[in-house]
């Protein structure tokens, strides 16, 4: 046989092999649904409600169809079912695509399934090899995700984009998908995520807004952060971009409201950890350089004495909110979400193989000492208050 | 002559009888020549057989075909001093053979022929035969119509800076390029003649003691054995000694530029000149080879680098783009910003073929374009460009038959194929797309790289003239890198080329 035909036949054996497979997973950009966003509920009955926000390619506005503009960006559909699964199927029952999560930017879990514990849900998502895990988890409060992802939003065509774009950029509190499984997989970590809620903007019109976190014990959502507390998790956490505090450094006169306002520059935290009678104590220590951006006081920071006192006096401040935080967390919500079991790991790890099946039970009276130093750098551009050179 | 495959017999019969006469010897009646030579050239009206008396006596014929013969050259430098001179007496063909040197000195020289044999030869490349009255020996002389076109800007090669005319199809002017630029005695220049009816030249050209002397002889081996008719354009000769003809990649590089072929002479490559064309072979080259330009070495280095890196940048493009848009828009779709994947989708919204079909419809549009682009003539042509950007561009996109990102693929991909400067190896990639298409459309991103890995295999598995084709990637060799992945500076390439030589050596 000469070279030629052998190379012909082992061709042929091999485009039919490929045929014969069957198997063929092409699928068109056109043929899927594209699932920008999902969420997760419970229902009254026990069931779980999977829905899903789609986004429609042609309500996309594009320079080739000058005309779509007018139609809708995205489909919301829901489907109750038994387990995850069942609802997808049923889901996928409704539409002429299919599903397809490679896409899937956030998944909304909904506060009643949050707080009913979200272990098995999870699993469904997780498993399927299309799905990403640079999604973010998100929670909501005070509502279900299928009113979260029904709430329109002004400044994206597609809602999930825009909780996407909010939780991506720096500013926001984010957790992504592998972080939550890993925090909830963790013996020495509970996991935390931002927490959307429904607001008003304006007049009638509705939208969401990321300011909360949600705070996890194992699978079971035990309770939210306020703003101001999430802030200080942000930085527990290592982000404190655009992070701005405001301090009351004098009472309120006729004149001046007596507040500074400072933004965090460099900043950064350390943890020390020590073990005495299997009771592990911690001391956290903060440290930031900070800019006076706004000085509403009748004091001039090109004083040294003045900077002083702002930073003795913002370091206390900041520290005590950091206490009540942790207070908070540690004692109310039970939760560790800072991940001081994992430091206990690390630091002492043959302590941590005694403890780490009590440590829920030990968390909670573990001593935790933050402390906080501030220095500012940078006074802005303007030494002394203009008011104050008036008075003069 | 032997007869060769596929000549039908007759034809064959006519050769035999044409072989007997050409044995025969030439007689001294000028009678028994012409009726000799008049059945050889039987039915060629341009063929002119004219008696003569030269040096006012000696009767004599000369033989010659019309058309190949300047006239000029024929009156002033030939007739006119043999008919216009007085009288010499002759004795022997020795004797006329001093006379017509002296008498046409200053334009041709005469040739002595012994027999028919290289009568025939003569006069069918153009030479006058000159026949005298009871000599048994035959004077030739070049008296060959100068049938050449002014040099020109090579069209296929086209350069901003660098010398602006290219080869034509004569071969003794492309050899004085050559010498013109390379004045050394060192350059050999050996003439062998292929086709059995063609007679065309080939000359193999190349630079004693820098070319590898096994090279040359390997090429002249190979040329010596071509059994053709005839040998019409350099193409054939390509064709018949390369050493992959089943490869769509060229070993073997044709090029229009004489300051190409100089660079190359003096690099140690063995140049093929091939009579009648203007394509100019160069032999032993590497799959980089076919990235360079004769420019690159004209411009500032780092401009020619970074042309060479968008060079092998787009090669990739043309070779690979549409497969793995293919690819990706079928079966990776996670691998697309989600963005843009929604644009994607709503462009392929109204689409009813799947992305392969709309491929090949657009790439196969595409070649046809650029083929009829080059077939027709100049004044349809704008037409046909015209006609071809409004189907391309816009009137299939909004007839809903190929989706707009499908439209930029394309053309990415046809202006990615323009960039390689050796139209060989633009062909060789332009065909490797489809069967890339074809397993991305099947396999995915898995198709595209096990056909990539395919093609690699294959180019590496080549080598050109004992040269292997992947050289200096594999083997690996640091100094070549100085001039196929970079063009380094002039300085350091000339040390490449002394090592080269010594090498050689």
């Amino acid at each position: 046989m000469t070279r030629a035909l052998m190379a012909c036949r082992c061709l042929i054996i091999l485009v039919f092999l490929g045929l014969m497979t069957g198997c063929w997973d092409r699928k068109e950009m056109d043929d899927l649904a594209l699932v920008m966003a999902s969420g997760l509920d419970i229902t009254d009955d026990g069931q779980l409600e999977i829905t899903l926000q789609i986004a429609l390619p042609t309500g996309i506005p594009s320079a080739v169809q000058a005309g779509g503009s007018g139609k809708k960006s995205v489909i919301v559909i829901s489907a109750k079912g038994s387990n995850a699964s069942e609802a997808t199927g049923r889901l996928q029952q409704q539409l002429s695509r299919v599903i397809y999560f490679g896409h899937r930017g956030v998944i909304v879990i909904g506060e009643e399934c949050a707080r009913h514990g979200l272990n098995q849900v999870l699993d469904t998502y997780t498993r399927l090899p299309e799905s990403r895990y640079n999604g973010y988890v998100v929670t909501a409060y005070g509502s279900t995700a299928k009113e979260i992802l029904n709430e329109p939003y002004q400044l994206e065509l597609i809602p999930g984009i825009g909780i996407n774009k909010i939780q991506s950029s720096k500013v926001s509190f984010a957790v992504k998908m592998d972080e939550f499984l890993n925090a909830l997989s963790s013996q020495g970590r509970s996991p935390v995520t931002a927490a959307i809620r429904i607001i008003h903007q304006g007049t009638d019109r509705e939208t969401f807004s990321i300011d909360r976190a949600a705070v996890y014990q194992g699978n079971k959502l035990s309770g939210f952060l306020a703003p101001a507390e999430l802030k200080l998790l942000r930085w527990w956490m290592g982000g404190t971009q655009q992070m701005r505090f405001t301090l009351q450094l004098e009472p309120e006169d006729e004149q001046y409201k007596g507040t500074i306002g400072v933004e965090l520059m460099q900043s950064g935290k350390k943890i020390h950890t020590s073990v005495r009678n299997e009771i592990p104590e911690v001391w956290v220590n903060f440290h930031a350089a900070v800019r006076v951006i706004d000085n509403d006081t009748s004091l001039d920071f090109s004083r040294s004495n003045n900077m002083r006192l702002l930073e003795t006096e913002l370091s206390k401040q900041i520290q005590t909110e950091i206490q009540s935080m942790l207070a908070h967390v540690q004692k109310k919500l039970k939760s560790d979400i800072f991940g001081i079991g994992e430091e206990i790991h690390i630091e002492h790890p043959y302590v941590w193989k005694k403890i780490r099946n009590k440590w829920t039970d030990i968390y909670p009276v573990v001593p935790v000492t933050a402390d906080v130093n501030i220095k500012i750098k940078r006074m802005g551009k303007t030494q002394a208050p203009a008011h104050l050179r008036k008075t003069d | 002559m032997k007869a060769k495959k596929g000549v039908s017999d007759p034809f064959e019969k006519k050769l035999k009888e044409l072989d007997y006469a050409i044995e025969s010897k030439i007689s001294d009646k000028l009678d028994d020549n012409e009726s000799v030579i008049n059945q050889l050239f039987a039915n060629c009206s341009d063929f002119v057989v004219r008696r003569l008396h030269i040096f006012g006596s000696i009767p004599s014929m000369v033989v010659y075909f019309d058309v190949l013969v300047d006239n000029q050259l024929w009156d002033i430098g030939f007739l006119e001093p043999l008919m216009l001179h007085e009288s010499v007496s002759i004795d022997s063909p020795l004797q006329l053979y001093e006379q017509l040197k002296f008498k046409l000195a200053s334009i041709v020289q005469p040739q002595i022929a012994l027999n028919m044999n290289e009568i025939v030869q003569r006069i069918v490349k153009g030479e006058v035969v000159l026949f005298v009255e009871s000599f048994t020996q035959a004077f030739s002389f070049r008296l060959k119509d100068k049938l050449y076109r002014q040099l020109e800007e090579p069209t296929s090669e086209a350069v901003i800076r660098g010398p602006q005319y290219g080869f034509i199809e004569k071969l003794d002017i492309n050899l004085a390029l050559i010498r013109h630029r390379i004045r050394t005695p060192l350059l050999k220049t050996e003439k062998l003649c292929v086709g059995g009816l063609s007679q065309t030249d080939v000359a193999i050209v190349y630079i004693e003691h820098i070319a590898q002397q096994s090279v040359v002889e390997e090429v002249k081996k190979r040329i010596s054995s071509i059994d053709m008719d005839s040998i019409l354009e350099s193409g054939y000769i390509e064709e018949l000694i390369s050493d992959h003809p089943n490869s769509p990649f060229p070993v073997i590089q044709s090029t229009q530029r004489p300051d190409l072929v100089s660079g190359s002479l003096v690099e140690g490559k063995v140049v093929l000149l091939i009579d009648g064309s203007p394509m100019v072979l160069v032999l032993p080259i590497s799959f980089w080879f076919g990235f360079q330009t004769a420019e690159d070495y004209y411009m500032n280095f780092i401009y020619a680098t970074m042309l060479r890196w968008l060079r092998y940048l787009f090669a990739f493009f043309a070779i690979a783009l549409p497969s793995l848009y293919i690819a990706v828009t079928t079966f990776h779709h996670e691998m697309i910003p989600t963005s843009l994947a929604l644009s994607l989708a709503a462009a392929r919204e109204v689409v009813p073929f799947p992305a392969i079909v709309e491929a090949l419809i657009m790439e196969t549009t595409f070649e046809a374009l650029r083929e009829a682009g080059v077939r027709l003539p100049r004044p349809v042509g704008q037409t046909i460009s015209i006609v071809g950007a409004l189907v391309i561009g816009q009137a299939a996109v909004q007839a809903g038959i190929i989706s707009a990102p499908q439209i930029i693929i394309v053309s990415i991909t046809g202006i990615s194929s323009f960039l390689i400067p050796n139209p060989g190896m633009s062909q060789a990639i332009s065909i490797m797309r489809f069967p890339l298409m074809l397993f991305a459309a099947s396999f995915g991103l898995y198709g595209v790289v096990v056909s990539l890995i395919a093609v690699l295999i294959h180019l590496v598995n080549m080598n050109s003239f004992g040269v292997p084709y992947m050289t200096p990637i594999a083997p690996f060799s640091f100094s070549g890198l100085a001039d196929a992945l970079f063009r380094a500076p002039w300085r350091m390439l000339l040390r490449r080329h002394h090592h080269t030589k010594q090498r050689l050596e």
